[in-house]
C-alpha cells in the first residue's frame, strides 16, 4: 500500500520527505498546524524551529482561551480525582464537548469519599438539564433570563457577594444555600463554551468563595491533544501554541501566529498539517505538506505523507483529562504507519544542515 | 579516546588531590594516570581549577508546576538576552533545552528535580529528558495523599508503609521522597489555613510530625541513600524558625534533609517583627550532625516562586507580582504558582543576609547544600554570583552596603569573616552532594569516576570564573568550551529500582479502582514512553 505521494504520484516516505524538505526551505512564511500526540507535537516544534514556521493546533480557538486563562489571569484548579473523590457540590459552567461525558457521568453515579461531603449535587450554568450523561443526577439551571454564560457567572458572582443585580439568576437560593453547605465545590469548565470574560468571571467566584470556604475548577480541555500539545509546547520553547520561530527566536503571540488567521489573511505560503484524524482540506493559495492517515494523495496537497494515529496504530504519549496529566497509551490495533513523529524526523534530515531533530 | 586534562589546580577533597596535576580520562572513566601510553587529546588546563562536575540537589527543573510557571508567565522571557543560535531550540527561552545549556556552562552535570507529584511521573521524565547534556533525578513527594494518611491512621504495619513508599519511588522512577508541609495540603483541602508540626489533619487524626516520622522511618528502612528531603510547615512566616527548630530536633538520631531553610530563618524581633534567626538555626544544624540542609539563597531581582506547599502558597497571593497565581489541589500535594520580585527593601534585605549567614556559620561543607531553591529564592543562573558572596568577604560588604542597613543590623552577617575556600566549595557542590544521594560514581575525580569534569579559569572575577567554565566534561564528551556549547547530548534520569511488593500492588490495584474508577496502570509508563535511548540510570539502594 502506497503511504506517501508528491501530488498524485506515489513514491517511497523518503523521497516524499526529501521534497517536503525542499518545499521547506524554499517557503517565505512556512506555518504548521496539527493535532497528534506529545511525541509528534515535539518533533513538529522542533522542525518549525529549524524552518523559522509559526506553529498552531488544528481549530485552536477554544484552546487559545484556555491559554489565555493561564498565560493571563491563573486560577484555582484541581484534579479529576480529586473531584470524583471530593466534589460534594458539581457546578458545569457552559456545555462540555463530548469526550468529558463519560467522565461527568461517572460523577453522577459515584458519592464523595474525602473530606466530610456525604453527597454531590449538581447545578448547570447554560448548559441542557436532560443530556443522557447526567441522567442519573437531577441538575438545577442556574440561568438569566435572556442572558448568556458569561453574564450569568457575572450575575451569579454578584449575588453570591451580595451585590443587586438587574435580573436575578434561576434558583440562586437552592444554590446559595449549597455552596454555604459544601465542603469543596468545583466548577466543571472548558474553553468550548466560555469566552474569556466568562473564564474570567468563573475564576473570580471561586476566587470569592475561597476567601472564607474552599472550592476550586476541573478544568477539562476542548482538545486533549491540544492541550498535550501546549504543555509540551510549554517547556519546549517556554511559551504555550501560536508561537513562531520567523525572527529566529520563539515569540509567543496568540493574534499573530493563529495559523488560521494567518492563512485567510494571506500571510502564510506553505502550510505544514499533521492529523491522523481530521479531514484534512488544502486552503487556497497555499502549498500544503499533509500528514494524515490517508489511503491516497490529499486533493491539492503538494505532499502527502500517510501517518498512523496515535494509540489506535502506534503507542502514544497524550493529555488525559481522566487523570488530569500526561498518560502513556498503548496501541489499540498496532499498524505498520509511520508516526508524525518519525516522518518529521525524516523530513528534518533532509534541511540543508542535515541535523538530527532534537525530539 | 585517552585525553588528559594538563597542568590544571585539581580541587579533589574525597581524594585528598589538591594541587597542580593532571587528570586522565578514558572514554567515559577518569583512570589512573597511564605509563607508556600517549593521550588522543590534550586539554590545557593551566591556570585553571579542575574539579568534579558539580551536583545540584534542589531544583525546580521540570514537571507540572514548573511548566504551570512557564505557562503563567509568557512575559518572563522578555528579559532573556539574545542567544546562541548553535544549538537545537537554544533560542528557547526559560525552555527544557536552554535550562541544560545554562547549567552545563555553569559546570553543573547532575540536577535533581525535588518535587515530582508520582501521579505526574510521566510528564515530569519528558520534561527531564528534553534537558540536554545533564545528568538528572526527581525525589516523590509523598505526605498529603490519602493512601498514606489513611495507612498511619488506620495504624499499618511499618512493612506496609515501606512497601507502598517503594512502589512509588520505583514506579515514578524517583532517586528519593520528599514531604513537603506534611499534611497541610489534605487539609487545607477541608479549609485549614495554617499548619504547624504537631497539628493534626482533619478526617485522618495524624499530626504532621507522625508523618514525617513515618516517612523517615519508612526512607531509612529502605536503604534509600537520600535523607527523607522535608519541607517544613509553616514556609516564610515569621516565627518559622522555631518549626525549623522543632523539625530538627524531630530527627532524633536518625538522617533528615531540610530544603531550603533560609525560607525558616524569620524571627519577630525590631519593630517589624521581622528579624533573622540565622545564627540560631546554623548552631542547631551545627550541633546535630544528623541534619543536612539546603539554602534556597535569595538574590534580588523578579522571579516565581513554585512549590507544592499549596497551603503556602494560596496565603502568598497577595505579594504576587506581576498580579496573577495558578494554585492547584492536586492528588496529593498540588501546587501554588506564585510570581515574586525580591526587592532591596527591608524584607529582602533581612531574607538575603539570612541564607549567607546560613551558609556561612554552619561549619561543616559536608552538611550544607548550595541552592537558591530554584526559581524560589532566585534563578539558578544567579550562582555564580553566589559564589563570589561566599568566597569574598569584600565582595559581601560591598552587596550589603546598597541594602537597608536597619535590616542588616538585625543579622550577624557584617561580623562574619569567612570566606570559602575551593575546597569548600568542592565539598559543596560536588563530593557532599554525591554523598548525599549516593551517587558513587561521581562528584570526585578518583579513578573509576564517571568523567564529569568542570575546568574553570581562575581570575579576579570570581563569578565569572564560575559563569562561564573553561571546560566542562559530560561522561568523557567535551560538552562546553569557553563558556559555549561545543556538544549536544542527552543526559539520564537516575532512579532507585526497589523492587514493589506483589502484595501491595494488589492492593493499590484494588484501591484505584474503587476511590478514582481507574486501573493501577494509569499512573504507570513503560520506558519506551520517553522516547529516548536508555533514559534512565540505575542507582542502588544501601544494603
Amino acid at each position: 500500500m502506497a503511504v506517501a505521494w508528491i501530488g498524485d504520484r506515489d513514491v517511497p516516505v523518503a523521497q516524499a520527505a526529501k521534497h517536503a524538505a525542499g518545499l521547506l526551505v524554499s517557503s517565505l512564511s512556512p506555518v504548521f498546524s496539527f493535532d497528534t500526540d506529545v511525541h509528534g507535537t515535539r518533533a513538529a516544534i522542533a522542525l518549525a524551529e529549524r524552518v523559522g514556521a509559526a506553529y498552531d493546533h488544528i481549530g485552536g480557538e477554544a484552546l487559545a482561551r484556555e491559554t489565555a486563562l493561564f498565560t493571563d489571569k491563573g486560577g484555582m484548579f484541581t484534579a479529576p480525582g480529586e473531584t470524583r473523590r471530593r466534589a460534594d457540590v458539581v457546578v458545569i459552567a457552559g456545555s462540555l464537548p463530548a469526550h468529558h461525558h463519560e467522565f461527568v457521568a461517572e460523577l453522577a453515579s459515584t458519592a464523595p469519599d474525602l473530606g466530610g461531603g456525604a453527597s454531590r449535587q449538581f447545578f448547570l450554568i447554560g448548559a441542557e438539564t436532560k443530556a443522557p450523561y447526567l441522567s442519573k443526577v437531577k441538575p438545577m439551571r442556574l440561568a438569566v433570563a435572556g442572558a448568556g454564560i458569561d453574564a450569568t457567572l457575572a450575575a451569579l458572582r454578584a449575588q453570591c457577594a451580595g451585590r443587586g443585580v438587574a435580573k436575578p439568576v434561576s434558583n440562586f437560593e437552592r444554590f446559595a444555600k449549597a455552596l454555604a453547605e459544601a465542603k469543596f465545590p468545583v466548577f466543571l469548565f472548558c474553553g468550548q463554551s466560555l469566552d474569556l470574560p466568562g473564564l474570567d468571571m468563573l475564576q473570580g467566584l471561586i476566587a470569592d468563595i475561597n476567601r472564607k470556604s474552599r472550592a476550586s475548577a476541573l478544568h477539562l480541555p476542548a482538545s486533549e491533544s491540544g492541550w498535550g500539545s501546549t504543555l509540551a509546547s510549554t517547556w519546549m520553547t517556554g511559551f504555550p501554541m501560536r508561537t513562531g520561530f520567523a525572527r529566529g527566536m520563539p515569540e509567543f503571540d496568540p493574534w499573530c501566529f493563529d495559523v488560521a488567521r494567518m492563512i485567510a489573511a494571506g500571510e502564510a505560503d506553505l502550510h505544514v498539517l499533521i492529523s491522523a484524524k481530521d479531514r484534512i482540506v488544502a486552503a487556497k493559495g497555499v502549498s500544503l505538506i499533509a500528514l494524515a492517515k490517508s489511503k491516497k494523495p490529499i486533493a491539492g496537497a503538494a505532499v502527502t505523507i500517510s501517518i498512523g494515529e496515535p494509540g489506535i496504530d502506534h503507542d502514544a504519549v497524550a493529555w488525559s483529562s481522566r487523570v488530569g496529566t500526561l498518560a502513556a497509551v498503548k496501541a489499540q490495533a498496532a499498524t505498520d504507519l509511520p508516526d508524525a513523529a518519525t516522518v518529521l524526523r525524516l523530513i528534518a534530515e533532509h534541511l540543508p544542515d542535515g541535523k538530527a531533530l532534537p525530539c | 579516546m585517552l585525553t588528559r586534562i594538563k597542568g590544571g589546580e585539581i580541587v579533589d577533597p574525597v581524594n585528598g588531590r589538591l594541587g597542580k596535576g593532571d587528570l586522565w580520562i578514558e572514554d567515559e572513566t577518569i583512570v589512573e594516570a597511564p605509563t607508556g601510553r600517549r593521550a588522543d587529546r590534550t586539554i590545557d588546563a593551566a591556570g585553571c581549577v579542575v574539579m568534579a562536575g558539580a551536583i545540584d540537589i534542589h531544583s525546580h527543573i521540570g514537571g507540572g508546576n514548573v511548566n504551570t510557571a512557564r505557562l503563567l508567565l509568557p512575559e518572563h522571557h522578555a528579559a532573556h538576552a539574545p542567544r546562541p543560535a548553535e544549538t537545537p531550540l537554544s533560542n528557547a527561552g526559560w525552555s527544557t533545552f536552554q535550562t541544560g545549556c545554562l547549567y552545563a556552562k555553569m559546570g553543573f552535570t547532575t540536577v535533581v528535580e525535588p518535587a515530582m507529584s508520582p501521579g505526574s511521573a510521566l510528564h515530569t521524565h519528558l520534561e527531564l529528558a528534553d534537558i540536554p547534556i545533564i545528568d538528572k533525578a526527581t525525589l516523590a513527594i509523598l505526605g498529603n495523599d490519602d493512601f498514606l494518611l489513611s495507612m498511619i491512621r488506620d495504624k499499618a504495619s511499618s512493612q506496609m508503609i515501606e512497601d507502598y513508599v517503594a512502589w512509588t519511588v520505583s514506579s515514578s522512577r524517583a532517586l528519593g521522597v520528599k514531604v513537603i508541609n506534611a499534611g497541610a495540603a489534605a487539609a487545607f483541602k477541608e479549609n485549614v489555613r495554617t499548619f504547624s508540626l504537631d497539628d493534626v489533619v482533619p478526617s485522618y487524626g495524624v499530626s504532621s510530625r507522625k508523618i514525617v516520622k513515618t516517612l523517615q522511618a519508612a526512607v531509612t528502612k529502605l536503604g534509600i541513600p537520600h535523607p527523607l528531603h522535608v519541607h517544613c510547615n509553616n514556609l516564610g512566616a515569621p516565627g518559622a524558625a522555631d518549626t525549623a527548630a522543632a523539625t530538627i530536633a524531630a530527627a532524633e538520631g536518625v538522617p533528615l534533609h531540610l530544603a531550603h531553610l533560609q525560607f525558616y530563618g524569620y524571627g519577630t524581633e525590631g519593630k517589624r517583627r521581622f528579624s533573622s534567626e540565622g545564627a540560631r538555626l546554623a548552631e542547631l544544624v551545627n550541633s546535630t550532625s544528623e541534619v543536612t540542609i539546603d539554602i534556597g539563597q535569595v538574590m534580588f531581582g523578579q522571579t516565581v516562586t513554585i512549590s507544592s506547599d499549596v497551603m503556602r502558597q494560596f496565603t502568598s497571593r497577595g505579594t504576587a507580582s506581576p498580579k496573577k497565581t495558578v494554585i492547584f489541589d492536586g492528588d496529593g500535594n498540588g501546587g501554588g504558582i506564585v510570581p515574586y520580585r525580591y526587592r532591596d527593601d527591608f524584607y529582602g534585605s533581612v531574607q538575603w543576609a539570612i541564607g549567607l549567614e546560613l551558609f556561612l556559620l554552619i561549619n561543616d561543607p559536608w552538611r550544607v547544600f548550595f541552592t537558591t531553591d530554584h526559581p524560589n529564592g532566585a534563578p539558578f543562573t544567579a550562582y555564580p554570583d553566589l559564589f563570589a558572596l561566599l568566597m569574598s568577604r569584600d565582595a559581601r560588604n560591598a552587596a550589603a552596603a546598597n541594602l537597608s542597613q536597619k535590616a542588616l543590623a538585625l543579622t550577624t552577617l557584617g561580623s562574619i569573616d569567612r570566606e570559602y575556600t575551593f575546597e569548600e566549595i568542592a565539598i559543596m557542590t560536588r563530593a557532599a552532594p554525591a554523598k548525599l544521594l549516593g551517587l558513587k560514581d561521581r562528584g570526585h575525580l578518583g579513578a573509576g569516576a564517571l568523567a564529569d569534569v568542570a575546568v574553570y579559569r581562575k581570575g579576579k572575577d570570581i563569578a565569572q570564573m564560575f559563569r562561564e567554565a573553561a571546560f566542562v566534561i559530560k561522561n568523557g564528551e567535551v560538552v562546553v568550551e569557553d563558556g559555549a556549547i561545543k556538544n549536544y547530548r542527552w543526559g539520564r534520569a537516575l532512579r532507585l529500582n526497589p523492587p514493589p511488593d506483589k502484595a501491595m500492588v494488589r492492593r493499590l490495584e484494588a484501591y484505584h479502582q474503587d476511590r478514582y474508577g481507574l486501573s493501577l496502570d494509569w499512573f504507570d509508563f513503560p520506558d519506551s514512553a520517553i522516547r529516548r535511548d536508555e533514559p534512565f540510570g540505575e542507582v542502588s539502594c544501601n544494603a
